[in-house]
C-alpha cells in the first residue's frame, strides 16, 4: 500500500507530462508574457526619464507658468498632471509611481499642441492609418517573397535565380525611405499618375461612397507598395535559404523517388520551409513599425510615425512619450503573437518544451 | 627531407612554420582573386566601395570649405558646369554629395566599430562563461533587439543633440550590438564543443589564448560581414534622421539634402528640385549595391562550400 503510493506519483507524473505537453506550452506562454511586460515596463521607464530629464524640464516649466497665470499650486499641479499624466511635484520616485499608475489606467496625459485632447484619442485616430497599410504591405510582401523565394531556390544555379537573389539582397539592403522617395519621384513628380501625399483627396466626402473609397485606395497604393518592396527582400532571402536547406532533406528525395507529382513535392517543400518564417514575421512587423515613420513622413500619411515626428518638432512631450510607448507595445505584442503562433504550428516546439 | 608526423610531434617542423604561414597567406589571396574574377559584378562591388572610401577620405579636400553659390542658377538643371544641377542656393549638387560623404561614412565606421566590439565581447563572454552571466546578458540582448531603434532614436534626439559623427556613431553603436552578440554567442557555443577547443583547454592554455588564437580567427569572416552590415545600417539610420529633420543641421550631408529637397524644394510635386533629391538617393543606392556585391564575394571566400568549382 505505502509502496504503491510512494512509487506511483513520480512515474505517473512523467507519463502525464509526456502525453500532455500542455504544461510546456503554458510555461512558454507565461514566459513570453512576462518578458513582454518587462519590455513594456522598461520602455515606459525610458519615456518617463526622457520627459522628466529633458533640458528645461517641461513638466516643471508648465507648472511654473500655470502658477504665474494665477492658478493656485493645487490647481496648477492638477492641470500639469492632466497634461503629462503625472504630478510635477514630490520626489522623483513619487512622480514615477504616479506616472506608472496613470499608465495602468491607460491615461497618457493630454496633448499640448492640440490642447484639451487626450493623447490616447490622438493615438487611436492615428493607429488606423498605420495598422492597415502595414498589414496590407506585410501580407503582400510575404506572399510575393515566399513564392519568389521558392523559385530562386529551385533555379539557384541559373540566371533567373541569380537575378531574383540579387533583387532580394538589394531591396533588403536599401533603406525604406529611398524606395519611398524614388517611387514618389517617378510616379508623382515625373509621371504624375499617383497623388503625392495625404491619405485621401480633400474634396472627397467622407463616407461609404465610391469617390471617397476610391480616393482612399488611390492614395494608399504608393505607401503599400513601398511597405511591400521594403520587406519583400527579407522574405525572398529567408525563403530561399530555407528551401535550399529542405531540398537536401531525405523526405524530399523520397517523395521524388516515389514519383509524386511536382505540385505535391512543391507543397512538401513550401510547408517545411515556411515554418521558420513565422519568427521572421515578428521581426518584420517590428521593422515595419519603425519603417512606417519614414513612409508616413514621405506620403504625409497621418499614422503613428507622423504623430511621433510631429510631436517631436512641436515639443509635445506627453504626446511623444505616449506615441513612443504605443509603438513599442505594438511591436512587443506582435513579437509575442508570432512566437505563440509558432508554438501552435510547429510540433517540434510544442512537444519539446525547451523555451 | 620528408617529415612524418608521429603522435605528439608537430606536423610542420618549427623552422618551416614561418614559410608555411606565408604560403597559406599567398594561397588565400590567390583564392580571393579567383573568387573575385569569377563574377565581374564582384569587382564592380569592390570598385564602388573603393570610390566611396576615396570620397570620404579626400572628398572635402577637393572643394573649398564653403562651397561657392551661384544666385543666378537656383535649381539649375544638370549641365556641364553642374553635372547634377544645383540646389536652392545655386550650389553644385555633385559637390554636395561628394563632400557630404565624409560625415555619413565616418558615422558608419564609428558605429560599426562599436557594434562589433561590443557585440563580439558580449557574445564571446556569454557563450564562453555560460551560466548566470549568460542568462543575464542574453536578457539584456533580447531587450536591445526588441526595443525599436528608430522611434527610440527620434525620442532621444530631443535630449541629445548628436552633434559630431563620432557621437552619433556611439549612440547608434550602443543601440545596435544585439544582433552581433546573439550570433557570436551561438557561434561560440558551437565552437567550444569542438575538439580543438577541448584540446586547448585540456592543455591548460590561458583563456585569452583560447579566445584570441583559437575562437576568434574562425569567427573573423563572420564579424567582418557584420561590420559591413553595421556600416550600412548606420548610414541609413543617420541619413534618415537628418531627412526627418529632427536633428540640427550643422553640416552638409545626404540626409540634409533629402530634407531640403522634399520639404523646402517641393521635389515630390515639382520636377525642379528633382536632381537635388535624386543625387543622394542614387549615392545611397550605389553604396548598397557595392556592399551587397562585396558581401556576396566575402560569402564565397570565407565559405568554401559555396564555391562552384
Amino acid at each position: 500500500m505505502t509502496l504503491a503510493i510512494r512509487s506511483r506519483p513520480p512515474g505517473g507524473a512523467v507519463a502525464r507530462r509526456r502525453r500532455l505537453p500542455g504544461g510546456a506550452v503554458t510555461r512558454r506562454v507565461a514566459g513570453h508574457l512576462v518578458r513582454g511586460l518587462v519590455m513594456i515596463w522598461v520602455v515606459a521607464t525610458i519615456s518617463f526619464v526622457i520627459i522628466r530629464e529633458i533640458p528645461g524640464d517641461p513638466v516643471a516649466g508648465q507648472y511654473e507658468s500655470l502658477i504665474q497665470k494665477g492658478m493656485s499650486p493645487e490647481q496648477a499641479e492638477r492641470a500639469a498632471a492632466v497634461l503629462y499624466g503625472f504630478l510635477p511635484t514630490g520626489s522623483l520616485w513619487e512622480q514615477y509611481v504616479g506616472y506608472m499608475g496613470s499608465l495602468l489606467h491607460l491615461d497618457l496625459g493630454q496633448s499640448l499642441s492640440t490642447p484639451g485632447v487626450p493623447v490616447t484619442t490622438l493615438i487611436g485616430a492615428a493607429a488606423r492609418w498605420t495598422v492597415l497599410p502595414v498589414l496590407a504591405g506585410t501580407l503582400l510582401s510575404f506572399l510575393l517573397g515566399v513564392v519568389m523565394g521558392v523559385y530562386a531556390a529551385i533555379k539557384r544555379s541559373g540566371k533567373l535565380g541569380d537575378a531574383l537573389a540579387l533583387s532580394g539582397s538589394l531591396l533588403h539592403g536599401v533603406p525604406v525611405y529611398v524606395i519611398g522617395l524614388l517611387l514618389t519621384a517617378i510616379f508623382a513628380t515625373l509621371w504624375p499618375i499617383m497623388p503625392s501625399g495625404g491619405p485621401v483627396e480633400i474634396e472627397a466626402v467622407p463616407g461609404l461612397n465610391a469617390g471617397y473609397v476610391g480616393s482612399l485606395v488611390h492614395h494608399a497604393v504608393l505607401p503599400v507598395v513601398t511597405y511591400t518592396l521594403a520587406s519583400y527582400g527579407g522574405w525572398i532571402l529567408a525563403m530561399k535559404s530555407n528551401v535550399v536547406a529542405v531540398l537536401g532533406d531525405d523526405f524530399i528525395l523520397a517523395a521524388e523517388l516515389r514519383g509524386l507529382r511536382r505540385g505535391v513535392v512543391f507543397r512538401y517543400l513550401a510547408r517545411n520551409a515556411i515554418l521558420p518564417l513565422f519568427t521572421v514575421l515578428a521581426l518584420s512587423i517590428g521593422m515595419l513599425f519603425g519603417g512606417s515613420i519614414f513612409i508616413e513622413e514621405i506620403f504625409n500619411y497621418p499614422g503613428l510615425g507622423l504623430l511621433l515626428v510631429n510631436s517631436i518638432s512641436t515639443r509635445d512631450y506627453a504626446l511623444m512619450g505616449g506615441t513612443f510607448l504605443v509603438i513599442t507595445v505594438g511591436i512587443v505584442v506582435a513579437n509575442i503573437a508570432a512566437d505563440l503562433l509558432y508554438t501552435a504550428i510547429d510540433p517540434r516546439v510544442r512537444s519539446g518544451g525547451s523555451a | 627531407m620528408t617529415v612524418i608526423a608521429g603522435p605528439g610531434e608537430a606536423v610542420v617542423p618549427r623552422t618551416a612554420a614561418g614559410t608555411t604561414r606565408a604560403t597559406l597567406r599567398r594561397n588565400f589571396w590567390r583564392g580571393v582573386w579567383r573568387v573575385m574574377r569569377r563574377k565581374p559584378s564582384r569587382m564592380a562591388g569592390v570598385a564602388i566601395i573603393a570610390l566611396f572610401a576615396v570620397m570620404g577620405a579626400f572628398g572635402p579636400l577637393l572643394y573649398p570649405a564653403h562651397l561657392p553659390r551661384d544666385n543666378g542658377a537656383l535649381y539649375a538643371p544638370p549641365s556641364w558646369a553642374h553635372p547634377l544641377g544645383t540646389d536652392f542656393e545655386g550650389t553644385d549638387v555633385l559637390a554636395l554629395v561628394i563632400t557630404g560623404a565624409r560625415y555619413v561614412l565616418l558615422t558608419g565606421l564609428a558605429t560599426a566599430v562599436i557594434t562589433v566590439a561590443l557585440g563580439t565581447a558580449i557574445g564571446l563572454f556569454s557563450g564562453f562563461r555560460r551560466g548566470r552571466w549568460d542568462t543575464l546578458l542574453m536578457r539584456i540582448t533580447d531587450m536591445n533587439l526588441a526595443i525599436p531603434g528608430l522611434p527610440l532614436l527620434l525620442v532621444l534626439s530631443t535630449v541629445w543633440k548628436f552633434t559630431s559623427p563620432l557621437e552619433m556613431g556611439l549612440v547608434l553603436g550602443l543601440l545596435g550590438w544585439g544582433g552581433v552578440a546573439r550570433a557570436v554567442r551561438s557561434q561560440t557555443l558551437s565552437l567550444r564543443e569542438r575538439g580543438f577547443i577541448e584540446a586547448a583547454r585540456g592543455l591548460g592554455l590561458p583563456t585569452t589564448h583560447i579566445i584570441g588564437r583559437e575562437l576568434l580567427p574562425g569567427m573573423a569572416p563572420y564579424i567582418a560581414m557584420n561590420m559591413l552590415i553595421a556600416v550600412t545600417g548606420a548610414v541609413y539610420a543617420q541619413v534618415g534622421l537628418f531627412f526627418l529633420g529632427v536633428l540640427p543641421f550643422d553640416a552638409n550631408n545626404w540626409g540634409v539634402m533629402l530634407n531640403f529637397a522634399v520639404f523646402n524644394g517641393g521635389a515630390l510635386t515639382t520636377p525642379a528640385a528633382l536632381p537635388y533629391l535624386l543625387a543622394p538617393l542614387i549615392a545611397i543606392l550605389l553604396l548598397t549595391l557595392g556592399i551587397v556585391l562585396l558581401i556576396d564575394a566575402m560569402d564565397e571566400i570565407f565559405n568554401p562550400r559555396l564555391r562552384e568549382e
